[in-house]
């Protein structure tokens, strides 16, 4: 709920690999969107938010990238798509929604553009405080007291992910092999924004560069499924 | 490898009347992991352990003169010590163990969490009795309040306040279903060898297995998976049978 442009490449990017006809909408009316919550997927009368549940309603109506998939990868998928959430994700909400230079310079006026006015005044600064405050809730504590702390230690966290999802990867095109995944449709929706969108201050970005396979994993995924060459700036929404 | 003391101690709530479910299920994790790397320690109950740990949570060890608390710093210090249950395991089983534990705290120990201080039923009836027990009216009934809010608002924070108990039983059964699916018919989840991921789930299954709470419907999540019981009677007799058991 907090993040939008992660959770909307990743919704593409599962819509993409699992051929499920998905149109995207951008939403300039935040008002009637229920309860604020982006991304949501609209299909006949239903309506449904938060990737999770709109993950496994496309399952239900058949799309299913996980088809191939062993139970054992299955349960593979689960654990790592945790790992992303407890140690990469802090990391990415600083990045966007903390870090100064970044917010004022990028994150804000891109939000703001998307949404009317005056929401546009308010719910960029909103989604910046519950970034904060989800940060600082599970993360921060004793024995880190200060916000730099916390953050020093994020950091190390988020690489110490992006390292062990490269070792996971190695040579592989896909995380199980030919054909991509759930877990290929998360990861690249949280590598992605890290790895396209030019950022005044950029730690994450260098490091996923040192990463050889998982910058082409996003590059392979991005034109092979986004139709997009590499010189974008601004990831795909 | 440097010398393990005689006195090392791990501290934690009283057994019997205070400690919940979540906090006994981080302890055992910790003992099953020491009892795996043959380390001996002592169990010693302190109403207010929570504020002795470093970190404000249970369980933290005194080894030397030195105060770790909570497994993942605990098997880092263990590591630095010169004894590791994953020294053996290559590269990629390393970031799936890792990821596993992570599943294992983002599920189960805040499904745990959510039962304890969000379900109204279970806190009128068994949180707030328990967590301030030791304390004299109206510093239990203060410190219950704080403790509760303190975990209400983190779980607003990470989009579980909305959720219903049912919904969390759910991620409960996705959880122990992936586990299962993981351990299949081997003794550890890396085959022969216990590793700290054994001691964690082993921490929080054997706890959910063996603790009343109003419902059985908790255990029952557990239960219905034969593997996990039997990974968790396998350890319990291999580990803990003939000790002070937990």
């Amino acid at each position: 709920q907090v993040f939008s442009p992660a959770l909307q490449s990743l919704l593409q990017a599962y819509a993409k690999f699992s051929g499920a006809p998905l149109t995207v909408n951008t939403i300039n009316n935040l008002w009637r969107a229920p309860k604020g919550d982006l991304p949501v997927l609209v299909s006949q009368d239903i309506v449904i938010s938060q990737p999770a549940k709109i993950l496994n309603f496309l399952r239900r109506q058949k799309y299913n990238a996980d088809y191939d998939l062993s139970a054992k990868q299955g349960a593979d998928t689960l654990a790592y798509i945790a790992l992303l959430e407890e140690k990469l994700l802090p990391a990415l909400l600083h990045t966007f929604w903390i870090e100064a230079e970044n917010y004022c310079s990028v994150t804000k006026p891109w939000f703001a553009s998307r949404i009317a006015f005056p929401l546009s005044l308010y719910l960029p600064g909103k989604m910046s405080r519950e970034a904060l405050n989800r940060i600082l809730l599970t993360k921060g504590g004793p024995p880190l007291y200060t916000l730099t702390e916390v953050e020093a230690q994020i950091y190390r966290d988020a690489k110490e992910c992006l390292n062990l999802l490269s070792k996971r990867l190695g040579t592989s095109q896909f995380f199980f092999g030919d054909t991509p995944t759930t877990l290929d449709a998360f990861v690249f929706g949280f590598l992605a924004p890290i790895y396209k969108v030019c950022f005044p201050r950029v730690q994450l970005q260098e490091h996923l560069k040192q990463l050889p396979n998982l910058c082409r994993f996003c590059d392979d995924i991005l034109t092979c499924y986004f139709r997009l060459t590499v010189s974008d700036g601004r990831q795909p929404s | 490898a440097e010398p393990w003391p005689e006195n090392a101690a791990l501290y934690q709530q009283l057994k019997e009347e205070q400690i919940l479910l979540s906090d006994n299920a981080s302890s055992l994790a910790v003992q099953a992991f020491l009892q795996m790397c043959n380390l001996p320690i002592r169990v010693i109950c302190r109403a207010n352990a929570e504020y002795m740990s470093p970190s404000g949570k249970v369980p933290f060890i005194h080894v030397g003169n030195q105060v770790v608390s909570e497994l993942g710093p605990i098997v880092q210090f263990v590591k630095a010590k010169g004894h590791s249950l994953s020294d053996g395991l290559d590269e990629v089983q390393k970031a799936e163990m890792k990821a596993y534990m992570e599943l294992v705290n983002n599920m189960l120990l805040t499904a745990e969490l959510y039962l304890q201080w969000c379900d109204d039923v279970t806190v009128e009836e068994i949180t707030y009795p328990r967590y301030g027990s030791p304390y004299p009216w109206p510093l239990n009934r203060i410190l219950s309040y704080q403790k509760q809010w303190e975990v209400r608002r983190k779980m607003k924070a990470i989009g579980w306040a909305g959720k219903t108990l049912e919904q969390v039983l759910e991620d409960v059964d996705q959880c122990c279903h992936a586990l299962s699916q993981r351990l299949g018919t081997q003794p550890y989840f890396f085959n022969k060898q216990p590793t700290e991921l054994d001691a964690l789930v082993f921490g929080h299954l054997f706890t959910i297995l063996t603790t009343q709470l109003i419902t059985d419907e908790l255990s029952e999540k557990v239960k219905n998976y034969s593997n996990l019981t039997a990974f968790c009677r396998r350890i319990e007799q291999q580990y803990f049978e003939g000790h002070e058991k937990d």
